[in-house]
């Protein structure tokens, strides 16, 4: 399939809301979606695997009496598909119940523009390049040590575009690339298999590393051979930006947002303008940052991405908003609603949430620690309790470090605490910041957190 | 349509020389909804139609997936995955064959007796809003209630290279009830889904008011409760957690491509790494259950597999792929959750057999320690390490279950801890649930009560 154009694209959209209109509701928008994707895929040692995917589609919400109905469909071919799709938004919405809360679509705003989100070099990578960067990364990590064994992996490219209108006049166009590979590797000796240690590239531009990415892999997971059991206690951790993201993803990124604050459901309810976190924290979500991961020009409602202050030096600020929710408090969304692709109605989400570096360099925050860990993968912290922050989680593996070095490997350790207290307690943050998915954040350095060892 | 796709795959094997080709097309339609303490945040239907075509060429493997039913896109499509499949086979060290596995011709039907595609919208409305009123009216600290509502009708088609041509009904309803509750600064959560290949009829078995009732019961129990104490313990574990146990802990490791990655199952075929009393299967023959179906995504008949037995490693899970290397038969456990991605071995109805002990039999001697009985989440390394979230746990205290206590988790190895289960129950219960192994997969998972010797809890903050 050739990829759509721009104006392809905002021309469904806004025919779509024409109809839509016309048919009898009383305001609506359409979201168009297309994602063009290219991967190589390594399994087991080898590269073994390519695919290409095509998906684009049409999602229309409408309302009627102040109920919302949404319809999607894959299909965008013909007149027919799309009026079938705005029928069926129509009659979801006329069998739903009115929402009293619901004031309307947003409002056109000035456009804004985000850098650096687009590279064409990443499309012409093809298979081929593709292929090539997966070979190098594979190559550099059993070079490493030949206890390695690459489990699993890969390289690909990513063009995605989205073109919205509503009723109200917003209209919308953005495209981007990412470009990313990733390896898991373990490592083994005799019977000992090490847990899977996991690297990976993420680019908005052709600029990665795969080679860093293999050897990086490579080396935690020769390092996680062997391991020493360690006692239960309390103690210092560094989390890197693996465990960060894992442990804020169910839980404080929740907390600010609105719809969960409305809801009771965020322990933040009430504390703007408190301190929630040690005033060594301070998180931005940025969305317009240059090369940011999530970085677009407008959300899934159409509405501008900004730079939105959540917590300065410890103290809450902000919360995040669509429309929605911002409307119900008479506020202004903050941009930040979010959307599957066509597939789904926009809900609450952060787009790079920013954990601001600190200044000291790794080094100097492991040479702090007398006595404690350094954490990298977390298990189970999906089952954290999303609304008190509690989590009780396994490290794999983590590492003892000792005056200021790494000591050893260590497996099987439990972490158990509360989210909410462990931003409290961050004694100081480095400045090796890096993104994964939403998150950006370098190390950072926590004290008190009970261990428990084996 | 049937014969655009034998074509595709024709196209395939004919000029581009692939060892194989398959097509995968589906037609299918979805209901869902979202209700935030009874609100309805928009009602929501959708179509997804498209086809995924894979090839096997010199070894590699070529997948394009389009939205598109259109003969010359596919073409296009089929031409752009064999090209690619030669690229990626230049760096080939050992070629991907497959398993044999008979041709299949086959037309497999739903008979519901309650249809969801029939069920008109307003209805599955009212059922929704029936659950959130049992959840929020049970106790004015349950603060929020979240209902999400998913069904999925509609027809798959699979052709491949072999001459195996299946058409296929598929059918699932899901629900999920979230409750928040609070008091005195304590935030406490509480989960239950519901989910069926059987039909709408699931919700006359599934009760909204006794299900909602659940839900708000176990968050308002969990406000008193306090965290456990971190460290060994014995505990009894309910069909809940070792559903979620056999599933993350064992099942994952016995999926096939795992234990060949590197899991600890690969040299433990035929070994005994558990105690006696440790029987598990996967079975995707149990009819309406979540994880059931007739024919897998590489149009293998599903099976009920044995993984262990008394205790020894009898088998795996495997696609065609993993069995060529294994010399084992294919299992039906290949699984795509959609056109848009590559089957692999995904897990069905997952559990443990049961024995001969009674609950009260299984607490009576234990002086001090758990009775877990409804998890929330799991997860499990290539390593054995596992780990368990436990949403509703209680103490023992000398044989009688006692308090709850809350944000527990378990966590151990797999191994050590298959050898601790030194008592298993009579009584048996399957629930359904959805895993993540970069697709999402529906699945069921069960078993009965069983007593551990030691397991690591976690909790204390």
């Amino acid at each position: 399939m050739v990829a759509l154009e721009k104006d392809q694209m905002l021309n469904l959209a806004e025919n779509a809301v024409s109809i839509a209109l016309k048919k009898g509701a009383a305001e609506a928008e359409a979201y168009v979606y297309e994602g063009q994707a290219t991967n190589v895929g390594i399994e087991r040692g080898q590269i073994t695997k390519t695919n290409k995917i095509i998906d684009r589609g049409l999602g229309v919400r409408a309302t009627v009496n102040k109920a919302v109905g949404f319809a999607y469909t894959n299909i965008i071919e013909g007149q027919n598909a799309i009026e079938d799709t705005i029928l069926r938004a129509l009659s979801a919405a006329r069998a739903s119940k009115p929402d009293q809360d619901w004031n309307g679509l947003p409002e056109k705003k000035p456009d804004v523009a985000a850098e650096k989100i687009y590279d064409r070099k990443i499309l012409e990578l093809h298979s081929e390049g593709l292929v090539d960067i997966a070979s190098s990364m594979l190559d550099a990590a059993v070079s490493v040590n030949k206890r390695v064994f690459p489990i699993e992996g890969g390289a690909g490219t990513a063009c995605l575009s989205s073109a919205i209108a509503n009723s109200n006049g917003v209209t919308g166009f953005d495209r981007g690339t990412i470009m990313e590979c990733s390896l898991a590797v373990v490592a083994k000796e005799g019977n000992t298999v090490t847990p899977v240690c996991f690297e990976f590239n993420a680019e908005r531009a052709y600029n990665g590393d795969p080679a860093w990415v293999g050897k990086e892999a490579a080396r935690l997971a020769v390092a996680a051979l062997k391991t020493k059991q360690i006692k239960t206690e309390t103690t210092k951790l560094i989390l890197t930006p693996f465990a960060l993201q894992e442990l804020l993803y169910f839980t404080v990124i929740n907390a600010v947002k609105a719809d969960n604050v409305q809801r009771n459901q965020s322990p933040f309810q009430g504390k703007i303008g408190e301190k929630v976190a040690s005033e060594n924290i301070t998180i931005h979500d940025e969305g317009l940052l240059p090369g940011g991961l999530r970085t677009w020009t407008f959300d899934g409602e159409g509405v501008p991405h900004q730079k939105t202050t959540l917590i300065e030096k410890g103290v809450l600020r902000n919360f995040l908003y669509d429309n929605y929710a911002a409307k119900k408090e008479g506020k202004e969304s903050t941009g930040n609603a979010s959307r599957a692709g066509y597939l789904s109605t926009p809900s609450i989400e952060a787009t790079n949430f920013r954990i601001m570096p600190g200044n000291k360099t790794p080094d100097q925050l492991m040479s702090e620690v007398d006595n404690g860990l350094i954490i990298y993968y977390l298990q189970g912290a999906h089952s954290s309790n999303p609304v008190s922050g509690e989590f009780s989680v396994v490290a794999t593996p983590a590492w003892k470090i000792s005056k200021g070095k790494i000591a050893h490997a260590t497996r099987g350790v439990m972490l158990a605490g509360n989210i909410f207290e462990v931003l409290k307690n961050v004694s100081a943050v480095a400045n090796n910041e890096r993104q994964m998915g939403q998150l950006i954040a370098p190390w950072i350095l926590v004290e008190n957190v009970k261990v428990i060892g084996k | 349509m049937e014969e655009i796709l034998a074509n595709i795959n024709g196209v395939a094997v004919q000029k581009f020389g692939a060892e194989y080709a398959e097509t995968r097309t589906q037609k299918l339609y979805k209901t869902m909804l979202t209700l935030k303490e009874g609100r309805v945040e928009a009602a929501k239907q959708g179509i997804e139609s498209g086809v995924a075509l894979r090839v096997l060429v010199n070894g590699a493997w070529g997948f394009a997936s389009v939205g598109s039913l259109d003969a010359e896109t596919l073409e296009i499509a089929v031409s752009d995955a064999c090209k690619m499949a030669k690229t990626a086979s230049s760096r080939l060290k050992v070629p991907i064959k497959l398993a044999e596995t008979k041709i299949v011709e086959d037309r497999v039907k739903v008979k519901p007796k309650k249809n969801p595609s029939t069920i008109l919208m307003e209805d599955k409305i009212n059922t929704a809003l029936s659950l959130n009123k049992a959840t929020l009216s049970y106790d004015k600290r349950v603060k929020s209630c979240t209902i999400d509502y998913l069904d999925l009708t509609g027809t798959t088609y699979f052709a491949n290279s072999e001459g195996t041509r299946i058409e296929q009904d598929k059918l699932y309803v899901w629900s999920r009830i979230t409750a928040a509750a609070s008091s005195k600064g304590v935030f406490t959560f509480s989960r239950e889904e519901i989910g069926s290949t059987a039909g709408y009829e699931v919700f006359d078995v599934e009760n909204p008011e006794m299900i909602g009732e659940k839900v708000a019961k176990r968050a308002i129990e969990q406000l008193d409760a306090k965290p456990p104490k971190g460290g060994k313990s014995r505990v009894v574990l309910g069909p809940n957690i070792v559903g979620v146990f056999v599933h993350e802990a064992f099942g994952h490791l016995a999926e096939a491509d795992l234990a060949l990655s590197g899991g600890v199952l690969a040299n433990n075929l035929g070994k005994k790494i558990g105690s006696d009393v440790v029987t598990f299967y996967d079975d995707g023959t149990i009819d309406g259950a979540f994880g059931s179906f007739k024919y897998d995504d590489e149009g293998v008949p599903t099976q009920k597999t044995l993984l262990i037995k008394d205790g020894v490693v009898t088998g795996l899970m495997h696609d065609r792929e993993t069995a060529q290397k294994f010399n084992a038969e294919p299992t039906g456990n290949a699984r795509a959750e959609n056109f848009r991605v590559e089957p692999i071995i995904r897990m069905r109805n997952t559990f443990m057999a049961p024995r001969d002990y009674s609950l009260e039999e299984l607490t009576e001697d234990i002086r001090s320690g758990y009775y877990f009985k409804s998890f929330r989440g799991g997860q499990a390394n290539l390593d054995g390490t596992f780990q368990v979230g436990i949403q509703e746990g209680y103490k023992i205290v000398n044989g009688e279950i006692g308090d709850p206590v809350r944000n527990a988790s378990i966590s151990g190895t797999t191994l050590e801890t298959l050898l601790k289960v030194d008592a298993v129950g009579k009584d048996f219960e399957l629930w359904p649930g959805r895993c993540g192994k970069g697709q999402t997969a529906f699945i069921c998972d069960g078993g009965p009560h069983i007593r551990v010797k030691e397991v690591i809890v976690g909790g204390s903050a």
